[in-house]
């Protein structure tokens, strides 16, 4: 076909040091596509981008066009830009204060001769881009008023806001994360409508059912090379996708046989615990026994795994143990380890590790008080300890002496595992343990949640993915608003789902 | 002393391909070393910097500059300093901020001579009652800090300008002096051809280093300083790790008045805001050693040292007065510079 592609990059290589990440890699993006990148973790995707976008220097020999106009390299981002590509980062970059309009123009206002901002003609350029994009928001807005899904509008009509119809690539580096069901579905309409203009897009995400709803053809990378280049998505399913990225067959996470063990005194009970934005919830999880928590997005359920460990105060609720009983209106973090309740929260970056300290640091530290003496801690058991979990867990590079922030996400999620897994808890709390983590890492954590729930640890997996929770846990509760928790007697994702918008649905009046 | 376990830093980029790519055997080793050396430059660039230093001062001052009266002039002369550094240092390893720690020094030189020169009062009575004065001082800032959370920044600035007019008001803004020949061998008493005041100081930031890597309570001020939510999370104790930063810094900046006065015999309480950039100066400096990016006593120690001999230098070589002042700033922000580079070099490269 003689339509000459939007991008062309082609005999790509990046080494650091010693160690090559990527190898001979090719993309091409046509007008009129929507072109899917992906890979695990570590596979050399955010690398890609960076040098797609300036950050990083490719190795020579590499080549970089734009309409097919070659780029130098390493490519200068306010060059690229001119010539059409745009990128929307994963946190969509929108400050919460300002207008839609604001949002969209930053980095190019309208300005009057004399240098101020002209607001008539910022509003104005900023309804036309919008208008472009077939969007209907009104400009004057402001951001943090807006759902997720205007969000993600507003962030990619800012990208688009330089370039006419039918011309652009717009690189989106897992801007969608954040997005579920209708919202997602709202953002993925848009794209295909810039496509379907001629305009193109990059899209890298983990999700791939995403990648197969939204993507003409996909481009995957498995340790720096190229293992898929384009290939049409409309021939590829899930499974196959998996099976390119990860390199193998994908390894399952298959449900456990129920626990054996006789239903004794439970590891712990909750009663009457309720927040500021959850209902009043009671429930038991026993010894070896993963139990599941999901509902609705936003419907309250998600608070529930801090208010349990202490890291946000609840309004009532107590929580017993072997070790004791604590009331969770005023219960500190410290006295809820006391009773062997640890939390692995959700925002890994935030709550849960020091990026800027080593992998041997992060996972001893809730150790570092019982195991050691007050006036000395050994090292060496911090870095046999590491190690041990380094194999268990697969975390790569084995090293316990890197920085967290060197490791890929899959890799500090599970260094964020191993952390509480050591401490040897009675009831382990999980959130969201597998967001934003690739198939291999994830299947590695589920498998190690039944593993130390064998060994005889409650595990309380608090999520909003239906098939983490049927593959792994024994038991499913759903939270609806106005019912507390349901026990969902389900074994298909699909039924899961059904029973969520259910339980939910049963609106105030209906008694349950 | 902490390196061993670091060499993992050698290759940070290995993560970005599960199972690297084999690379030929030779290139896998001259990579190996040449990370090595990045690491070694990361670390002890500075050392390197000093030695040059040195060497360039000999050169252009044969037979002045390397002797034993230069070393003792540097190294036994800057104690006070060493301990308002890391006085500095104790609020900023938990990612706090006190511009204070100066102006409590300047209560604590202003009180011993006061109480003890023209009131008679006992001179170890005096220095106890400093330091009492001065602990009062890291509670107030604590208080407004921690429990009232106020920013820092403004508090410390506030508080700082509001120790020094106490002092001023204690002296009635004289010049006020002790001279108590016991009292000042306790710092110049000479060990080793260098006064006591300085191996207080080799002991203090050995101290120091020793509780921040290998004591629980360390780590967790380590983890406060990283990232507070996760060491929240972690069970541990956040805001009274923080009161208890404001309070050693403050008994901290007493010891250096202590040493101050012990060493000098008098005080202008006026000239303490002057000590609050050398200060500063040698605590960011340290962040470009031993643990690159990483507040640190031992760097500290090195950075105080480093600055000194630059000055002192300067000064033989017939630059006085002004020389202070523009080496302190412009060293600090030169030799950080360099440790900012190095450090993204190692990065990415």
């Amino acid at each position: 076909m003689p339509v000459t592609a939007r991008l062309t990059v082609s005999a790509l290589s990046k080494t650091f040091g010693s160690a090559r990440v990527l190898t001979d890699v090719e993309l091409t993006a046509a007008p009129g596509e929507v072109h899917g990148l992906a890979g695990q973790n570590g596979s050399g995707k955010s690398t890609l981008i960076k040098i797609l976008t300036g950050l990083y220097t490719p190795d020579p020999g590499a080549s970089y066009e734009v309409d097919g106009r070659a780029m130098r390299l390493p490519v200068r981002w306010p060059e690229v830009h001119a010539a059409g590509i745009s990128v929307v980062h994963q946190d969509l970059g929108l400050l919460d204060q300002l207008t839609v309009a604001e949002n969209i123009c930053v980095g190019g206002f309208p300005t009057s001769r004399l240098g101020r901002i002209d607001g008539a003609r910022r509003d104005a350029l900023a309804a036309a881009t919008l208008d472009r994009l077939g969007v209907a928001l009104a400009t004057d807005r402001i951001v943090a008023t807006l759902t997720a899904a205007e969000r993600a509008e507003v962030a990619i009509a800012r990208a688009m806001r330089d370039q006419s119809k039918g011309a652009g690539l717009i690189i989106l580096d897992e801007s969608t994360r954040a997005l579920s069901g209708a919202d997602l579905d709202r953002v993925h309409r848009l794209l295909r409508r810039i496509a379907a203009d001629g305009g193109a897009a990059l899209m890298i995400s983990h999700s791939l059912p995403e990648l197969i709803a939204v993507t003409d053809r996909i481009t995957i990378l498995r340790d720096g090379r190229l293992a898929a280049a384009g290939e049409p998505t409309s021939e590829l399913n899930e499974q196959e996708i998996a099976r390119l990225m990860v390199g193998s067959a994908v390894g399952a996470v298959t449900p456990r046989p129920a626990p054996s063990a006789p239903p004794g005194e439970p590891a712990a009970t909750v009663t009457g615990l309720r927040g500021a934005h959850l209902a009043p919830v009671s429930f038991t999880v026993a010894p070896g026994e993963v139990l599941g928590i999901t509902g609705l997005p936003g419907s309250g359920y998600e608070d529930l795994p801090y208010l349990l460990t202490g890291a946000r105060k609840a309004t009532a609720g107590e929580l017993r143990t072997g070790a004791g009983t604590v009331r969770l209106a005023r219960a500190s973090v410290a006295a809820c380890l006391q009773a062997g309740v640890v939390l692995v929260p959700e925002r890994r970056d935030r709550d849960g590790l020091a990026f800027e300290l080593t992998v041997a640091d992060n996972i001893s530290l809730p150790m570092l008080r019982g195991r050691g003496r007050p006036w000395f801690v050994a090292r060496r058991w911090q870095q046999a300890d590491a190690e041990a979990s380094a194999r268990t867990l697969d975390i790569r590079p084995r090293t316990p002496s890197i920085l967290v922030k060197e490791l890929s996400g899959g890799n500090q999620q599970k260094v964020l595992l191993a952390k509480w897994i050591n401490t040897g808890p009675t009831l382990l709390v999980l959130h969201e343990p597998t967001q934003a983590v690739d198939i291999g890492a994830r299947t590695d954590i589920l498998r190690r949640l039944q593993r130390v729930a064998d060994s005889g640890v409650a595990v309380l997996l608090v999520s909003s993915e239906p098939e983490d929770l049927v593959a792994t846990c024994d038991r499913i509760l759903v939270y609806g608003r106005e019912v507390g928790l349901r026990e969902a007697t389900v074994t298909t994702t699909d039924e899961l789902i059904e029973m969520i918008y259910v339980t939910n649905a049963a609106t105030a009046g209906s008694p349950a | 002393m902490t390196m061993s376990d670091q060499t993992g830093q050698a290759a940070p980029q290995r993560d970005d391909g599960n199972g690297t790519p084999t690379a030929p055997e030779g290139t896998q080793a001259a990579g190996a070393i040449r990370a090595r050396l990045h690491w070694l430059g990361s670390r002890y660039a500075l050392i390197g910097v000093w030695i040059l230093l040195a060497a360039v001062y000999e050169g252009l001052m044969p037979h002045l500059f390397l002797q034993v009266s230069t070393a003792q002039a540097i190294f036994g002369s800057q104690s006070p300093l060493l301990f308002l550094a890391i006085a500095a240092l104790c609020t900023f390893v938990v990612g706090e901020f006190d511009l204070s720690f100066a102006g409590v020094m300047g209560l604590s030189a202003t009180i011993i001579p006061v109480l003890s020169g023209l009131h008679h009062v006992n001179i170890a009575l005096a220095c106890v009652i400093a330091l009492a004065a001065c602990i009062a001082c890291g509670v107030v800032n604590a208080f407004f800090v921690v429990v009232l959370g106020v920013s820092s920044l403004i508090v410390t600035l506030g508080t700082a300008s509001l120790y020094l007019g106490i002092a001023e008001l204690l002296s009635d803004q004289n010049t006020v002096s002790v001279t108590d020949n016991a009292f000042a061998s306790v710092a110049l008493h000479n060990i080793l051809g260098l006064p006591l005041s300085f191996w207080y100081g080799v002991i203090l930031c050995i101290g120091f280093a020793y509780v921040l890597r290998w004591t629980p309570v360390g780590r967790h001020i380590i983890f406060v300083g990283a990232n507070r939510e996760v060491a929240r999370l972690a069970g541990i104790n956040v805001n009274r790790i923080r009161f208890g930063s404001y309070i050693a810094a403050s008994i901290v900046a007493a010891l250096a008045g202590i040493m101050l006065i012990a060493t000098v015999g008098g005080f202008d309480p006026t000239a303490s805001p002057s000590y609050l950039l050398p200060a500063l100066a040698a605590v960011f400096l340290g962040t470009a050693i031993v643990m690159p990016g990483q507040f640190n006593p031992i760097g500290t120690l090195f950075g105080i040292y480093f600055l000194e001999t630059g000055i002192i230098g300067l000064q033989l070589l017939g630059y006085s007065g002004w020389v202070q002042d523009a080496f302190y700033g412009g060293g600090l922000v030169a030799a950080v510079s360099v440790a900012h580079l190095v450090r993204n070099r190692t990065r990415t490269a």
